[in-house]
């Protein structure tokens, strides 16, 4: 056996060590030959890095629009980076004293940044380019703004919908029914939806709080609550239009099983693929903002579906002005960022008609500003574009709660969301603990702002 | 000059070795101990990376103690780690084991084996979300075969934390490579007289094995304590914590302190906590295997 | 040899092989699995129960040329060129990793010096230290002396050592019979010499273990890149491939399984050819305590 398997093993680390030459000398060659950045940025310019989220074709359609920002200047280059976790780059740059010059951030970052000074206040900026409140939608400016200061220029935004899967209601047999306009037409409709196997599994449902479940806490909004009280810094969870609304989300779990509901709730696909649950009909209706378009587009472009602003309770019922949450993405200049004088030339140019009616589109998402033209809705890939408008334009639309600690207080409620949703708390005491902390974290930020002398 | 090189000698000799090390000195200063005592200062600050420390003193540490969150993932890290170190040894020793043999299928088995470990973690939680499926993913169709109505494993307090222990168990590549190696200093002539004793392949293993790699299974505990509680990407991605925080761990926690809640004081402070923790374990862990392997050699 | 005991031996070998197999296809399910979505039309990609083949499976073909191509001509994710920034840092981190470490670990094994004990419990000690701790204060260091913007904050340091592996080095150079040392110590061979001459010829296996992990450390790493790594053009494999998910957006499933299979290759191929070196005896004197 030994000499024989000596021989073998000789042989192979022969060709072992040739692979591996082999490879290194690949290696070396791609170093070398291979391919190189292809940005080229022309001599001559102030170049601007603008850092942004997206990727795809969302990435694509802003970059068509720098690039034809870049050809009609002179003077001005803007590159266009895609960051993964944008908000957390842009803390590490800004700390590190090295901070891009354009940074595309969400809304919810803007307190946090803008308290702790990382911003460059806007204010002259825009007014010396004549952008002022009353171009955009009622709800915009608000979010661009935080304690009476404009801190940021919108980009892109959307409201949130409850989006209808028509084809779901003509294959219950529900057809030419009016749309819920309260919560408990919602409840009739959505129990008329739900359709169990012969096993007793559910196959598909009318309507979940889970599905997306991204915005655990808005709820309350649409019985008359919010979450914080800005005047008096103090956490509102625990109002009495909070526990009424997490209620009323305990009732479906409650109504169809909390074990039921889990088990169909596991077996649900991802958004942003061919199965999530609202284009399989798993989910007959969601709330959703008007990207949603995109996505049926992509995957399913038969679907019958319609949007409409999610229904209230009764007392809370206002046609005239809808209830439901604006989210935007909002372009800042760091404080410290070398050209912020340039930076604010790309930001006005964006904030243009053609250009930001452009890239709401190629997004599927409204127009931030106050007159929208015919042929946008007309062209819109969105059916129900004008409903998500209406909701920008409403008194009653809601943004992120102001204040930066909004993420503990997120998570907090996040928590005490999903035992409400197990059924292992009553919505009261769930609550009345996230309010507790909330109020920590809000009084602890309080103290430390008055320690620092501001 | 002969002379007086000999009377040099023992004072040049008995530092010779520093010039050895001198890179990795440098390295220490550099990259180990100048950022710790920055670190540390910035666990007595409110640091939110935007604005300048502001200084607090202690209080980082002493809000710690009342973090009722804080309580938690360390309760859930441990309960992680409990399970995952000893699962993955004995699981890894079993393999290294069986995989101890110069066979072509055990050559492409080791390769199976290895390859979950370098596969990026994004796609490897993707995969075991699809294998997790509540309601038609492969474990329950599995499981339904036998006539078990399985469990919704991501979305069910319990189950959710079973799923990620199956799922670091996967990736054991490394330690099975590590015994395998140790596996080859096991002196052939013991397993003879094993077998001429009459003993069967497994009474084997635990009786003439096992002595010779205690100091691998020991060094990969080690290994694994720190990994268990810097386990963060996996939760992260799969169940981002959930259902109510049961999966949420320590460097999860941690994470979201400095970044998402911008509390890199109170982040810092969590890190010297942890690098405490660790090293408690790890004492914890030396005095358990010197006294199993004490009593046997 | 009894009749009864070889019997015993045979299907003693017939049930370790049908484990072996068992084994093996629990591991390689899920990436059976991945490769298999890689194939698939986007539309397809993660739908749920079994099917490894796209519907019709003469999609497959397409999938292999569409999907591959696609990743490969990406225009957002710069896929070839990732593939080549993380050569060069792999390349460099490893370079310097090895030449420091080996020489460090071999002056703590065997040259004597003061308060070497403790160095080595300090050196064992920093492998337990979490890296959250150090990375705030590192990016400062790193942006202060400028090498926010370069390749530097993902392999300068290995040239200076990397713990790991310096105990590993050190632990295989301490299971080194001595006599060939000191023989060529009377030969009039400083330490130098000795290690140069003596020690680095015999310890090929041991240093192509710590090529092989540190290989896979750097290839695989995330949270450096990650927090370091700025410039879009500077990207890694890694980080490159976090571009394909975006939390809310419509994430291409096929297309990153696909590239996911394209960056692990690379890794599975030193493997196969390391196999030797992870299994030969010299490793196991560099993990015992």
């Amino acid at each position: 056996m030994s000499d024989g398997h000596t021989e073998h093993a000789t042989k192979t680390d022969i060709t072992r060590r040739a692979a591996l030459v082999g490879l290194g000398v690949a290696a070396a060659g791609y170093v070398a030959f291979g391919p190189t950045p292809r940005d080229k940025v022309p001599s001559g310019r102030i170049v601007l890095d603008y850092w942004e989220k997206w990727t795809g074709s969302e990435g694509l359609a802003m970059r068509r629009l720098v690039d034809r920002f870049n050809q009609s200047q002179t003077d001005i280059f803007v590159r266009y980076l895609t960051i993964g976790s944008i908000d957390q780059k842009a803390m590490i740059a800004i700390a590190g004293g090295s901070p891009p010059d354009i940074v595309g951030l969400w809304s919810f970052n803007i307190p946090a940044f803008a308290e702790a000074g990382a911003l460059l206040p806007l204010d002259e900026l825009a007014r010396s380019k004549g952008l002022s409140p009353d171009r955009y939608a009622r709800a915009v400016w608000p979010m661009m703004t935080h304690r009476d200061q404009l801190w940021s220029m919108v980009s892109t935004c959307g409201t949130v919908a409850l989006y209808i899967n028509d084809d779901k209601l003509s294959e219950a047999g529900i057809t030419d029914s009016p749309a819920p306009t309260t919560l408990e037409e919602l409840d009739e409709l959505s129990e008329a939806l739900t359709v169990r196997r012969s096993s007793g599994d559910i196959e598909s449902v009318g309507f979940i709080h889970t599905d997306p479940g991204w915005w655990s806490w808005l709820w309350g909004y649409h019985f008359g609550g919010n979450l914080l009280d800005i005047d008096t810094n103090s956490a509102t969870a625990n109002s009495e239009a909070n526990v009424r609304a997490y209620e009323w989300v305990q009732s479906y779990p409650s109504r169809m099983g909390s074990r039921d509901l889990l088990k169909f709730q596991s077996g649900l696909g991802y958004y942003g693929t061919a199965q999530a649950p609202f284009l399989t009909g798993k989910v007959a209706m969601q709330i959703q903002g008007p990207w949603m378009a995109n996505l049926i587009e992509a995957f399913d472009p038969d679907l019958n579906y319609r949007a409409i602003p999610m229904p209230t309770t009764r007392a809370q019922l206002d046609q005239e002005s809808p209830v439901g949450l604006i989210d935007g993405d909002l372009m800042v200049i760091p404080a410290g960022a070398k050209n912020p004088e340039a930076s604010f030339e790309f930001i006005a140019w964006m904030q243009q008609r053609t250009q930001i009616e452009e890239l709401a589109q190629a997004h599927g998402k409204i127009s931030p500003l106050r007159e929208t033209t015919a042929e946008f809705l007309a062209t819109h890939p969105n059916r129900s574009i004008s409903t998500h408008a209406a909701i920008a334009d409403s008194p009653r639309a809601f943004g992120f709660p102001k204040t930066r600690v909004w993420p503990r207080y997120v998570s907090e409620f996040d928590a005490a969301f999903q035992r409400i949703w197990l059924q292992e708390t009553d919505p009261a005491s769930a609550l009345t603990l996230v309010n507790e902390r909330a109020q920590f974290a809000l009084d602890e930020a309080a103290d430390r702002r008055h320690r620092r002398g501001r | 000059m002969s002379r007086d090189r000999i009377q040099r000698e023992p004072l040049r000799q008995r530092l010779a070795g520093l010039v050895w090390v001198s890179p990795w000195l440098l390295g220490l200063l550099f990259f180990f101990a100048i950022p710790m005592g920055m670190s540390m200062y910035y666990s007595m600050t409110e640091y939110t990376m935007l604005e300048p420390p502001l200084w607090i003193g202690a209080e980082n540490y002493t809000s710690l103690l009342s973090d009722p969150v804080f309580i938690k993932t360390i309760w859930n890290t441990l309960v992680y780690a409990g399970f995952v170190i000893p699962l993955s040894i004995v699981l890894a020793l079993a393999i290294a084991g069986l995989l101890d043999t110069d066979s072509r299928v055990s050559h492409i088995v080791r390769l199976m084996v290895f390859a979950p470990t370098v596969v990026p973690l994004v796609a490897s939680a993707m995969i075991w979300l699809w294998l997790f499926n509540g309601d038609n993913g492969l474990i329950n169709s599995a499981l339904s075969i036998f006539g078990i109505n399985g469990p919704n494993w991501l979305h069910e307090r319990g189950f959710a934390m079973a799923a990620l222990i199956v799922m670091s168990l996967w990736s054991i590549g490394q330690p099975v490579v590590i015994y395998l190696a140790a596996l080859q200093d096991v002196p052939k002539h013991l397993y003879e007289a094993g077998s001429l004793d009459g003993m069967g392949p497994i009474r084997k293993f635990v009786h003439v094995a096992m002595p010779s790699i205690a100091p691998a299974v020991f060094f990969n505990s080690i290994i694994q304590t720190i990994t268990a509680w810097q386990i963060f990407a996996a939760p992260y991605i799969m169940t981002e914590g959930g259902p109510d925080r049961s999966t949420y761990f320590y460097s999860h926690y941690l994470y979201d302190n400095a970044f998402l809640y911008q509390r890199m004081g109170y982040a810092s402070a969590m890190a010297w906590v942890q690098l405490v923790l660790i090293s408690v374990c790890i004492l914890g862990i030396y005095a358990i295997t010197r006294k199993l392997w004490s009593t046997r050699s | 040899m009894t009749d009864g005991s070889k019997r015993w031996q045979i299907s003693g070998r017939v049930s370790r092989l049908m484990l072996l197999s068992l084994i093996g296809m629990t591991f390689a399910m899920p990436l059976i699995w991945m490769a298999a979505t890689s194939v698939k039309p986007e539309s397809q990609a993660m739908q749920q129960g079994f099917s490894l083949l796209p519907d019709p499976p003469g999609l497959a073909v397409d999938g292999l040329k569409d999907n591959y191509a696609a990743v490969l001509n990406d225009t957002t994710v710069n896929f070839p060129l990732y593939l080549r920034n993380t050569i060069i840092v792999v390349f460099l981190g490893i370079t310097g990793c090895v030449v420091s470490s080996v020489i460090v670990a071999y002056g703590l094994a065997r040259v004597p010096m003061p308060g070497r004990k403790s160095l080595m419990v300090i050196t064992v000690g920093t492998m337990l230290i979490p890296f959250p701790v150090l990375m705030a204060p590192l990016f400062m260091l790193y942006t202060k002396i400028g090498w926010i913007g370069t390749f530097a904050p993902l392999y300068a340091q290995f040239f200076f050592g990397n713990a790991f592996s310096i105990f590993l080095m050190t632990q295989f150079f301490r299971s080194m019979p001595k006599e060939l040392e000191e023989a060529a110590r009377v030969d009039g061979c400083g330490h130098w010499l000795t290690f140069r001459h003596i020690v680095l010829p015999l310890s090929k296996t041991a240093i192509a273990v710590v090529v092989l992990l540190h290989f896979t450390y750097m290839w695989n790493d995330f949270l450096a890149p990650l927090i370091f790594i700025v410039d879009r053009d500077k990207f890694t494999l890694m980080l490159g491939l976090q571009l394909y998910q975006s939390k809310a957006g419509q994430t291409p499933w096929n297309l990153l399984m696909a590239a996911s299979l394209l960056t692990l290759l690379p890794v599975l191929v030193v493997f196969v050819i390391a196999n030797k070196a992870f299994t030969r005896s010299s490793l196991s004197g560099a993990v015992k305590g």
